[in-house]
C-alpha cells in the first residue's frame, strides 16, 4: 500500500488490531504521562460498543487517536499555520502559533483534537514524535499489554507494519473525507 | 539472559510479542547500557512488572516497560503508568501522624519519627505487659518489604502474624498442593483449549497470563470457553460464554469428568503411572452426568459434553485454568480440587500448553538472628480448625470472630502494613468493631486508607519509586528475579518499611534482629543469583530471567510428587483423615429468594483491590461505582440507570446508583471494589459510590478458611 503524498524516506503510520484490545486504558494513561495531557481531555481513547440481548451479547473496542492523514483537513483550515505536517507524515501543532480558534477541532473527522484548558491552545496526538526522533516507539505502542498498535514506516518493506498491510485485510475510517487517514484497522 | 535470546525463544514458540517495528532503537539495542532510565519494579499490583523510570532534574517524568522481564512481556498497564502520579500526589501521607481527637474524627497531630516510634513502642509494650506479646496482631498484604514487618511481629513474640492469602488465593493454592504437592502455572502461551471460570483475565491482569491469552485466542486461534455470571471483557473475547448459575462450577467440572471417563478419553498411561485414586474417581463421578449438571448450572447438557470432548481431544494442550482470587464460596477448596482432578485425568501435567510446575531462580538469603518461637498458639486457632491450611499465613475471618469474642485470649494491639482491612475483609461493620476494641492501632501506608483514618498512629511509607527493596523471585514457566531500586530520594518525610521496623525495634529492645541495612540484605541475595556480578546486573537491568521454559522435568519414573503417596492424589487420604471429602462432593449452593440477588465481585484493570481509585489518571476511567442489575428485575423494581438505590444485606446497607445492563444474570448484582471511602484524604472517592465490604457477610471455605465473598444476598430498592 503506497500513499500518494509520500516522497520522503519515511512515512509513519499505525496499524491497529482492535480485536486484541482489552480496554485496559494502559495506552490512555501512558499518553497522559508521556505528554502531560490535562485531566478531562485525551490524545487517545477507546470507543466501546456493546450490542445484543442477554445472553447473546457482543462487545468491541476501538482504539482512537489522530489518524495523521495524508491530506489533513486540520492543517488546511488552520489560519496561522500552527497546524502543520512533517515530511514523515506526522501532524503536529506548533503551540506558539496557535491562537486557539478551534477551526481544526471542527475540521477533524475523527474528533482527535482538543482545546487545552491550561494553555488555551489545541492539543493532539503527536505519534510521540519526540520519542520517535530518539528512535523509540510511541508511548501507547510500547506500553500496550496486548500489543494492539503497530507503529512503523510505510515505506520500509521490512517493517512489521508494512508486512501486516501486505498480508492482512484492513480498513481506514471515514475514507470519504478525502483526508487519507493513516491509521489502518485490521479486519 | 540476553534479551536477544528471549526474543528468539518467544519467536520459536508461538508468537506473542510482535517483532519490533521499523528499526526503532528501543527496545532493540543490546549491551548493558541500553536502558533509558533506572530499572526498577512496579508495585501498583502484585504482578511485579519491570519498569524503566525516566528522571529529569530529579523528577520522575515517565515510566516505561522494561522488556527484559519475560513475565511482564514488555508491557506496563494503566496503573503502572499512573505510579508517577502517586509519588507527586498532594494527598499522600507526608509525615508521621498521631491521632488527637476520637478515632475516625480526623484530628491529627504531625509528629516526628522519634515521637511516633516512642508513642507506638510504649503502647505495644503496655499491651505486652498486660496481655503478653500474643495480645498484638500484625497484619499485612503482599509486598517486597512485608518480610520486615512480619519479622518485627515475630521478634516481638506474637504468634498472630496475619498474611493476606485467606482473603485471596488460599483455597486454590491448597487444592493444587493437596493434589500435586505444588501449585503449578498454566501455559497459556501454548494451550489450544482454555476453560476459565470467573477468572476474568482480560480485566484482572495477571502476567504473563493475560498477554499470553490474548495471543492465544487472537493470534493462534486457541479456543477459550468462559463461565461467568457477568459478560466481562474476557467473556466478549471468548469463543463461548456461559452465564453459569453462580456457585455451580463444580457441577460443570464433575460432569466434564463424567464424560471424559465414560468415553475413555482420559490419559490412561499417565493416570496409571502418576496418580492414585483413579478407580474411586471413576465411581465417584458416575452420577454427575451432563444432564444432571444442566439442572444445576443452566448450561445445556450437550454443550457440557461437547466441551468435555473437545477439552480431552486438545489435551495435553488444554487447561482448566485455576484462577487467582479464589475467595468465592464455602466449597471453594473442593471446587478447585475438582479442577485439579479434571486437569490430571487428561494428562496435561508438565506438558507444553498444559499445566507446568514452576521453575524458580536461585537467590541468596540474608541471615537474621533467629528469635524464639512464640509461646502462645495463634488466636485464629488455625492449627485446630483448619489443620490443612497454611498456619503461617493464618485465617483472617475466623481470626476476627475469635478476636471479637476475646477467645481464646484478648488481642488489643493491631499493627497493619499496606493493607486496608475495612475494605479487604467482608463485613465492614464487624471490622470496625474489631478496630473499636483495640487499645492501639498503628498503620503503615503511603496513603490515608480508611483503616489508617481510624488508626492511632499513621506511619508514612516511602513510595516504591523512593525505596530500595529486597530482591523478589517470581516462580513460573518463565521465572524471574526482580529488583526494586530507589529512583528518587523520598520527597516527603517518609521511610521504607525496614526503617520503620528498625525504629520500633530499637525502642522495643529488638534491635539485634534488625542490625542490617537494605543494601546488605540485597547484596546477600544478589550473591547467589545465577548471573555474574548479580548486584551490578540488577542495578543495570532490574531483572534476571530464565526465558527457556522447561517441560516434562517431572515426567520421569523417579520423580516423587510432594504428596503423602508421592503421586498425584486424585483420592486424598489426608483430606479423609482431616474429616473432609476425599473426592469433591457437590452440594447445591443456597440460592437467593424473596426478590434478593446474589452480590458478585470482580476486578477492573484500572483498580488494584480497593486502592488506586483516588489517582486522577485512573479515577478518570472509574469516577464512581454503580450496581449492575439486569433489565428484567430492574423493570419489576421500576429501576432505571442512574437511579439511586438502597442495597442491603443482613449486615449492612449502602446507597449506590443503578446501572441497568444486559451484561449480568438476572439473579445477580455486581459492584466494583474501591469506592465509598470514609477517609476524606481519598477525596475523589470519599463518600462516592459504595463499599462492597459493607454488604458482604462473613463466610469462609470449610477446608482452607479462605473468605467466601459470593455468599451474600442483597435486597435492592429505589432510595
Amino acid at each position: 500500500m503506497a500513499t500518494k503524498s509520500v516522497k520522503t524516506a519515511q512515512r509513519y503510520a499505525m496499524v491497529i488490531d482492535a480485536k486484541k484490545c482489552i480496554n485496559c486504558k494502559a495506552c490512555v494513561v501512558a499518553c497522559k504521562a508521556e505528554n502531560q495531557v490535562p485531566l478531562g481531555v485525551f490524545r487517545n481513547w477507546i470507543d466501546e460498543e456493546t450490542s445484543g440481548e442477554y445472553p447473546h451479547l457482543r462487545m468491541s473496542f476501538d482504539p482512537e487517536q489522530c489518524h495523521h492523514c495524508a491530506d489533513p483537513s486540520c492543517v488546511r483550515v488552520c489560519p496561522t499555520g500552527a497546524s502543520w505536517q512533517r515530511e514523515d507524515g506526522i501532524v503536529l501543532v506548533n503551540e506558539d502559533d496557535c491562537i486557539g480558534c478551534k477551526y481544526c477541532i471542527i475540521a477533524c473527522p475523527y474528533d482527535a483534537r482538543y482545546h487545552n484548558p491550561e494553555t488555551h491552545t489545541v492539543g493532539k496526538c503527536t505519534f510521540c514524535s519526540h520519542r520517535v526522533d530518539r528512535g523509540e516507539l510511541p508511548a501507547c505502542v510500547e506500553t500496550c499489554p496486548s500489543k494492539v498498535r503497530v507503529f512503523g514506516d510505510l515505506n520500509d518493506p521490512k517493517s512489521q507494519l508494512h508486512q501486516l498491510l501486505a498480508t492482512r485485510r484492513y480498513e481506514v475510517k471515514n475514507p470519504q473525507t478525502g483526508n487519507g487517514p493513516q491509521l489502518y484497522y485490521l479486519l | 539472559m540476553e534479551r536477544r535470546t528471549f526474543m528468539e525463544i518467544i519467536g520459536a514458540g508461538s508468537l506473542i510479542l510482535p517483532p519490533l517495528a521499523c528499526g526503532l532503537r528501543r527496545p532493540v539495542a543490546a549491551g548493558p547500557t541500553f536502558l533509558d532510565g533506572i530499572a526498577t519494579t512496579c508495585e501498583l499490583c502484585p504482578n511485579k512488572c519491570s519498569v524503566l523510570a525516566v528522571v529529569k532534574d530529579g523528577h520522575i517524568t515517565k515510566l516505561n516497560p522494561n522488556p527484559d522481564n519475560p513475565k511482564s512481556r514488555g508491557m506496563l498497564c494503566a496503573r503502572g503508568n499512573a505510579a508517577v502520579q502517586q509519588v507527586y500526589d498532594p494527598d499522600r501521607l507526608k509525615q508521621p501522624l498521631i491521632r488527637v481527637g476520637a478515632r475516625g474524627e480526623g484530628k491529627w497531630r504531625p509528629a516526628s519519627w522519634d515521637e511516633a516510634f516512642d508513642y507506638t513502642a510504649k503502647k505495644l509494650s503496655d499491651i505486652k505487659a498486660k496481655h503478653g506479646p500474643e495480645g498484638t496482631l500484625w497484619s499485612s498484604t503482599e509486598g517486597f518489604q512485608e518480610i520486615f514487618f512480619k519479622n518485627l511481629g515475630q521478634a516481638f513474640g506474637s504468634p498472630n502474624v496475619m498474611r493476606h492469602p485467606s482473603l485471596c488465593l488460599a483455597s486454590v493454592n491448597l487444592a493444587y498442593s493437596m493434589t500435586y504437592g505444588t501449585v503449578p502455572s498454566f501455559d497459556l502461551l501454548n494451550a489450544d483449549y482454555v476453560i476459565m471460570a470467573g477468572a476474568n483475565r482480560f480485566e484482572s491482569i495477571i502476567t504473563p497470563d493475560t498477554m499470553d491469552l490474548i495471543g492465544g485466542t487472537m493470534e493462534r486461534k486457541a479456543k477459550l470457553i468462559y463461565l461467568d455470571p457477568r459478560f466481562t471483557v474476557t467473556a466478549s473475547k471468548a469463543d463461548e460464554w456461559y452465564p453459569i448459575k453462580p456457585g455451580t462450577d463444580m457441577a460443570f467440572i464433575l460432569a466434564m469428568m463424567n464424560v471424559i471417563i465414560a468415553e475413555n478419553r482420559y490419559d490412561k498411561a499417565f493416570l496409571e503411572s502418576e496418580t492414585v485414586g483413579f478407580e474411586q474417581l471413576v465411581e465417584h463421578v458416575k452420577p454427575y452426568t451432563p444432564e444432571w449438571a444442566e439442572g444445576e448450572t443452566e448450561i445445556p447438557a450437550q454443550d457440557i459434553a461437547r466441551i468435555a470432548r473437545a477439552f480431552a481431544d486438545a489435551a495435553p494442550r488444554a487447561v482448566f485454568y485455576a484462577g487467582r482470587r479464589s475467595s468465592w464460596y464455602q466449597n471453594d477448596f473442593q471446587m478447585r480440587r475438582a479442577q485439579a482432578l479434571l486437569n490430571a485425568i487428561v494428562g496435561n501435567w508438565d506438558r507444553q500448553g498444559g499445566m507446568v510446575p514452576n521453575q524458580k531462580i536461585a537467590k541468596g538469603e540474608f541471615l537474621v538472628l533467629p528469635w524464639d518461637d512464640p509461646k502462645a498458639a495463634r488466636v485464629d486457632e488455625v492449627e485446630k480448625a483448619f489443620p490443612l491450611a497454611s498456619a503461617k499465613d493464618g485465617v483472617y475471618l475466623p481470626l476476627r470472630e475469635n478476636l471479637l469474642k476475646g477467645q481464646p485470649y484478648p488481642v488489643k494491639g493491631w499493627m497493619i502494613y499496606k493493607q486496608d482491612p475495612l475494605h479487604a475483609l467482608p463485613d465492614q461493620g464487624k471490622t470496625m468493631k474489631m478496630l473499636d476494641q483495640m487499645e492501639f492501632v498503628g498503620v503503615i501506608d503511603i496513603a490515608m486508607s480508611d483503616t489508617a483514618w481510624y488508626a492511632d498512629v499513621v506511619f508514612p511509607e516511602s513510595h516504591y519509586l523512593e525505596r530500595t527493596d529486597p530482591i523478589e523471585v517470581m516462580p513460573g514457566i518463565w521465572p524471574a528475579a526482580v529488583y526494586r531500586q530507589q529512583v528518587v530520594k523520598p520527597i516527603h518525610d517518609t521511610k521504607p518499611c525496614l526503617e520503620i521496623a528498625q525504629g520500633l525495634a530499637k525502642r522495643l529492645g529488638l534491635s539485634d534482629y534488625f542490625d542490617y541495612t537494605i543494601e546488605q540484605w540485597v547484596e546477600a541475595e544478589a550473591k547467589e543469583l545465577p548471573i555474574q556480578n548479580g548486584l551490578e546486573h540488577m542495578k543495570q537491568r532490574g531483572v534476571v530471567a530464565v526465558s527457556q521454559p522447561k517441560y516434562g522435568t517431572t515426567r520421569n519414573p523417579v520423580h516423587r510428587f510432594l504428596t503423602k503417596s508421592g503421586k498425584i492424589e486424585l483420592f486424598s487420604d489426608r483430606l479423609k483423615e482431616a474429616g473432609h471429602d476425599p473426592l469433591p462432593v457437590y452440594t447445591p449452593p443456597v440460592q437467593p429468594s424473596g426478590g434478593r440477588f446474589r452480590l458478585v465481585l470482580g476486578r477492573k484493570a484500572t483498580i488494584t483491590h480497593a486502592t488506586l481509585t483516588n489517582l486522577p489518571w485512573l479515577h478518570e476511567h472509574n469516577p464512581e461505582n454503580d450496581l449492575w442489575i439486569h433489565p428484567e428485575p430492574a423493570a419489576k423494581l421500576n429501576i432505571q440507570s442512574g437511579d439511586l438505590l438502597e442495597v442491603s444485606s443482613s449486615v449492612g446497607q449502602v446507597r449506590i446508583k443503578a446501572r441497568v445492563t444486559q451484561e449480568i444474570r438476572p439473579d445477580c448484582v455486581f459492584m466494583l471494589h474501591g469506592f465509598g471511602k470514609k477517609s476524606p484524604w481519598l477525596k475523589r472517592v470519599h463518600n462516592v459510590g459504595a463499599a462492597d465490604s459493607v454488604l458482604l457477610e462473613t463466610a469462609w471455605d470449610k477446608v482452607s478458611g479462605n473468605a467466601a465473598m459470593h455468599e451474600t444476598f442483597v435486597k435492592v430498592v429505589k432510595a
